[in-house]
Parts: C-alpha cells; sequence; structure tokens
C-alpha cells in the first residue's frame, strides 16, 4: 500500500472533524472520498497532505511514517496535492508556476524549465506558458495546480474538489485528464462533491459523515448503501 | 524589438554615467558627496530587498544590522584601535546569527506581524545601545579623527567612497541577479505568492526565508560598517533608528520591490530629495523626514505598489523561451 491512515483523528477543541479513521490507499488505484458538506473530507486529506497535524493516530506514506512530517517532506517523498481553491503563484507565467514544481526533482533552473514545458504540453495548457496564471480562469487554474503538482514527479496525486465550479464540459475534460495521469502509473485520491465524477473515476470509494466512516466499497454499492442515502438526503422520521 | 533595443542603449549609457560619475561633479563637493549616498543607500535597500521584496518577508528592522555593522566598525577602532573596516566581517557575521536568532521564531509569523517583530527587536537594541558603556551610550561613538594610513579609508574627497561603495554594490547586484535566476529565486518568489502552495511543491519555506533573512542581514551589516568609514561616526539614533528601516523599505517599495534595480532606483531619487529637504530646512528638517517617508508610502501603496519599475515593461525571458506570447486577456484554461 501507499498511503496508509491509521485511525486518525484531528479534533478542533472539543469538535472532532476527523474521527477515527483510517485509509489504505493501494498503489496504482484511484480512491474517491466523498461525503456531504462538512463530512470532514477535506480536513481528512489535509491530516494526509501534511497540512494539518493529527490529534492521533498515524500516516504512513510509501512505507515511511510522515504522521509529524511537513507538508514539504511529504510532497518530496511523492505525494502532491492540489487545493480546493486555487493558490496557484499569481506573480508568475504558467510556466514558472510549474517550474516551480519541476526544481524539485531537478535542481537547474534550466533542467527544470524543459521539464515543466513538457508537462505543460501533455496537460494541455503548452499554448498558455507565456501567460501571466493571474489572467487564468478556474478551469485554467485548477489545470495548472495538477501540472505544477505533476512536474514534481510525485508517486501519488491527491486532488481536492479539483472538480468545483467547472462547466459540465469542463468537467469530463477534467476526468479524461486525471485518466490520463493515473494511466501514467501516478496513484490517485480525489476528494469530490461531484457523483459522476466518483463514478466514473473511481472503484473505491471511501464515504464520510460527520467525521467517520460509513461505508466503503464501490462507487455503486455505496451509493446503494441506506446510511449513505440517509447521511445525503437526511432519515426519513415519523411524525408524531 | 527596437523598444528593447533602446532599452538596452539607455541602460549602457546610464551604466557609463554612473562609472565616470564623480570626474563630472570633481568640482562640486556637494554633488560629489550625493553620489556616494545614494550607492549607499542602495546597498542598504538593495539588501533589505533579498529577503523583503523577493520572499516578501517585510522587515522594518533591518537598522539592527546596520547598527551592528557601525558600531562594529567603530567598536574595533575605540578599543582594539584596528582601522574601523576591520569590523566589517566581525559586524556580519554577528548580524547573520542575530538574524537566526530573530529569524527562527518570527519567521514562522506572517504579514503584518513579522514586520512587528523586526521593529521590536530593532528598538530594544536601540535603546540597550544607549544605555551601554561599551558602545559610548547615548553620545555615541567616533572612528579615527585623522587616518592613520590608507586601510582607515578616511578620505577627504567623496570619490573614493563613491568607488568603494559602487564596487561593493556591483557585487551585490550581481549576487542577487544569480540567486534571482536560480532555484532560490524562483523559490523565494512561490513563498511570497503562496507559502501553503510552495510547501505543497516540497520547497522548505521555512528554511529559504531564513537563508535569505540571513544574506540580507549581512549585506545592511556591511552597508553600516562602510557608513562608518564614511561618516566616522555613529550614535544609537543614526546606527539603529527606525528611520533607517524605514527607508530601506521606502527606497525598495518605490523602486520595486523584488526587482534587481528596484532599490538603486528608489535610492537615485529619494536621497538627493532628502538631502535636499535638509539643506533646505537645516536641522529642523529632521523631523520632515518622516513626515516625506510617510506621504511617500501612502502614495505607493496606493498608486504603484509593484513600484516606478512596473510602468517599464520588464518581463524577464527565459534562457531558452520559444516566446508564444499571451494576448494579454484572461483565457481558460482548456487548450484541448
Amino acid at each position: 500500500m501507499l498511503i496508509e491512515a491509521r485511525s486518525v483523528t484531528k479534533a478542533f477543541g472539543a469538535f472532532k472533524a476527523v474521527d477515527d479513521a483510517s485509509v489504505v490507499v493501494e498503489e496504482g488505484e484511484i480512491l474517491g472520498l466523498i461525503g456531504p458538506n462538512g463530512a470532514g473530507k477535506s480536513t481528512f486529506f489535509n491530516c494526509l497532505t501534511g497540512d494539518l497535524s493529527v490529534t492521533s493516530g498515524s500516516v504512513h506514506f510509501d512505507g515511511i511514517d510522515v504522521t509529524r512530517a511537513a507538508p514539504e517532506h511529504r510532497a518530496r517523498l511523492g505525494l502532491a496535492r492540489t487545493f480546493q481553491v486555487p493558490l496557484t503563484f499569481e506573480s508568475m507565467s504558467v510556466l514558472d508556476n510549474v517550474t516551480i514544481g519541476a526544481l524539485l526533482r531537478h535542481h537547474n533552473a534550466r533542467d527544470a524549465r524543459t521539464r515543466a514545458r513538457d508537462v505543460l504540453q501533455r496537460v494541455g495548457l503548452g499554448p498558455l506558458s507565456d501567460a501571466p496564471a493571474k489572467s487564468l480562469g478556474t478551469p485554467g487554474r485548477k489545470r495548472l495546480e495538477i501540472a505544477r503538482a505533476l512536474a514534481s514527479e510525485p508517486k501519488a496525486l491527491l486532488l481536492d474538489e479539483a472538480m468545483a465550479g467547472l462547466t459540465p464540459t469542463e468537467v469530463r475534460e477534467a476526468i479524461e485528464l486525471v485518466r490520463r495521469i493515473h494511466g501514467g502509473g501516478i496513484t490517485i485520491v480525489i476528494v469530490e462533491h461531484i457523483m459522476e465524477v466518483i463514478v466514473s473515476l473511481a472503484r473505491k470509494v471511501v464515504v464520510f459523515h460527520q467525521g467517520r466512516e460509513i461505508a466503503r466499497g464501490t462507487p455503486r454499492e455505496v451509493t446503494g448503501d441506506p446510511h449513505v442515502i440517509a447521511a445525503y438526503l437526511g432519515r426519513r422520521k415519523v411524525r408524531t | 524589438m527596437s523598444t528593447r533595443r533602446a532599452l538596452q542603449l539607455v541602460l549602457a549609457l546610464i551604466a557609463v554615467l554612473v562609472l565616470v560619475y564623480p570626474l563630472l561633479t570633481s568640482g562640486s563637493p556637494v554633488y560629489s558627496r550625493l553620489g556616494a549616498l545614494v550607492l549607499l543607500a542602495a546597498i542598504g535597500a538593495s539588501a533589505w530587498n533579498i529577503v523583503g521584496g523577493y520572499a516578501g518577508q517585510v522587515s522594518v528592522g533591518h537598522a539592527v544590522f546596520f547598527g551592528f555593522g557601525a558600531y562594529s566598525a567603530v567598536v574595533v577602532y575605540t578599543h582594539l584601535e584596528w582601522p574601523p573596516i576591520a569590523g566589517a566581517p566581525i559586524g556580519m557575521a554577528l548580524s547573520v546569527l542575530l538574524a537566526a536568532v530573530i529569524g527562527v521564531p518570527t519567521l514562522r509569523l506572517s504579514g503584518h506581524y513579522f514586520s512587528m517583530a523586526t521593529i521590536a527587536v530593532a528598538e530594544l537594541v536601540r535603546v540597550l545601545s544607549s544605555t551601554s558603556e561599551f558602545l559610548g551610550g547615548a553620545q555615541g561613538l567616533s572612528g579615527p579623527p585623522v587616518p592613520r594610513g590608507a586601510l582607515d579609508l578616511s578620505f577627504i574627497s567623496a570619490t573614493p567612497y563613491y568607488y568603494i561603495f559602487l564596487i561593493v554594490l556591483a557585487g551585490l547586484l550581481g549576487l542577487t541577479w544569480w540567486i534571482e535566476r536560480g532555484r532560490m529565486g524562483f523559490y523565494l518568489r512561490a513563498i511570497k505568492d503562496s507559502e501553503r502552495a510552495a510547501r505543497s511543491l516540497g520547497v522548505s519555506a521555512g528554511n529559504y526565508k531564513l537563508q535569505a533573512y540571513m544574506l540580507s542581514a549581512a549585506f545592511t551589516s556591511l552597508a553600516g560598517s562602510l557608513y562608518l568609514t564614511m561618516f566616522g561616526f555613529v550614535d544609537p539614533e543614526s546606527g539603529f533608528g527606525i528611520l533607517i528601516s524605514v527607508k530601506m523599505v521606502v527606497m525598495a517599495a518605490l523602486g520595486g520591490a523584488g526587482q534587481l534595480l528596484g532599490p538603486l532606483i528608489g535610492a537615485a531619487i529619494l536621497v538627493p530629495l532628502e538631502e535636499l529637504s535638509n539643506s533646505l530646512l537645516g536641522g529642523k528638517g529632521a523631523g520632515l523626514t518622516f513626515v516625506v517617508y510617510g506621504a511617500i508610502i501612502v502614495i505607493i501603496a496606493r498608486f504603484l505598489p509593484s513600484g516606478l519599475l512596473s510602468l517599464v515593461e520588464r518581463r524577464p525571458t527565459a534562457p531558452n523561451s520559444a516566446a508564444p506570447k499571451s494576448t494579454g486577456k484572461p483565457v481558460s484554461g482548456h487548450a484541448d
């Protein structure tokens, strides 16, 4: 297994945003992380990347205990991510954004730049290489974040709502991109609201609700699970 | 391409002018001194620019390093009778050490909190220095009244200072240019834009910020030592005063923070302005300097947040840039 989270709990004061979650991601798979708003999936995601430190439990990446490791250390081990609200480097060109990612494995700026051009071609941003990052719209920024993460040559790519705010056409394009990345041998963990995305990408899904895992299985299995339906739509109550 | 040609021509002209400036002003001690002062201020502001401009960590307490440099130079003369310049490496070493001590806890603070912490440290050191017998207390200390040898770097004419400062500035800008184009330059700019995103891409933001801070401290200290060789005197206000810190920030911001030549341009505008106001108003102008700098800060923040250099379209092109250009209009990201 590539990522293993064991009984991860993240508490903010008395509130447990993530409560005893254990998730295993096998090398080469696409794992979907879903759940209604406030389910704790983004918090859990940030515990995997190191942006948040866990209150208890452990996180292993590629056989190494990274529970206390900073985000940059996890990135060096091969864990790349995108952000829910894109954090592109606004003062730089698209190419320079991706160069920052490529510099992780290529110390020489010139080599990194060559590598970055390569990645931009692959994700379809080639023609925009020299545009300022701030000129991109939301779909462009999301794609740029993916390109930047890819340029760091990761083993696993963690996507935090990479499709949110995209039109249906853009979503289809993004799904296609994620498939291609996965085809290149990169393990994918994807947090997503949009069911269509999860169903078409992931074979394995973990459902969060109120900080706890309530179901796991194939997308078909979990969407039919009464607990999941109850979490999304509420439980039928008998009025008295 | 012709605008680029023109720009290169203008830059070459300026370079020649900078080189022969003392010859042009040899008849006028005032102007020749002014040139040296601009270069000295440019050294300080360019040193600040490494951490404040490129890394975006706005220190408003760089006077502490400037003062360390000035006092180190004068202390080795007063207590050991060495030439003041021999204190420069000591000041630099102490400043780097102090930068590490200040930087480790405060660089974790974001934005204004870091700025305020640096002000607090500088003010604390200023107050302490005025009570220190060793540092001459509130009266300060003076360098050699008459040069004992060439190493004292004590000249009547400003021309030797001009060239010494020019060499140091050229070295500093060369180093900055080299950093800017390499891995560290990319990483510093990334940290400035989004530290969180930078870290997610494997950038040890803490280490890079600290390195930039220490490097910046070393050169700021050198500026302080050079100041002492020229002025031969330092007291708590002229060494550690908050105005020293503010000047570095304002000069860099006016010219363009995070731009190689920004601080030099800022210095070339502000130093003559300050000298003019001092000569017109005499000693009474001292308080006015604060007012002028305050006004400039407001104007920059309101109208020119990226400094004067942002008015000149100056996009550094990559060494192997194939350069298909953007339309300049917002574009969406799905080009396929």
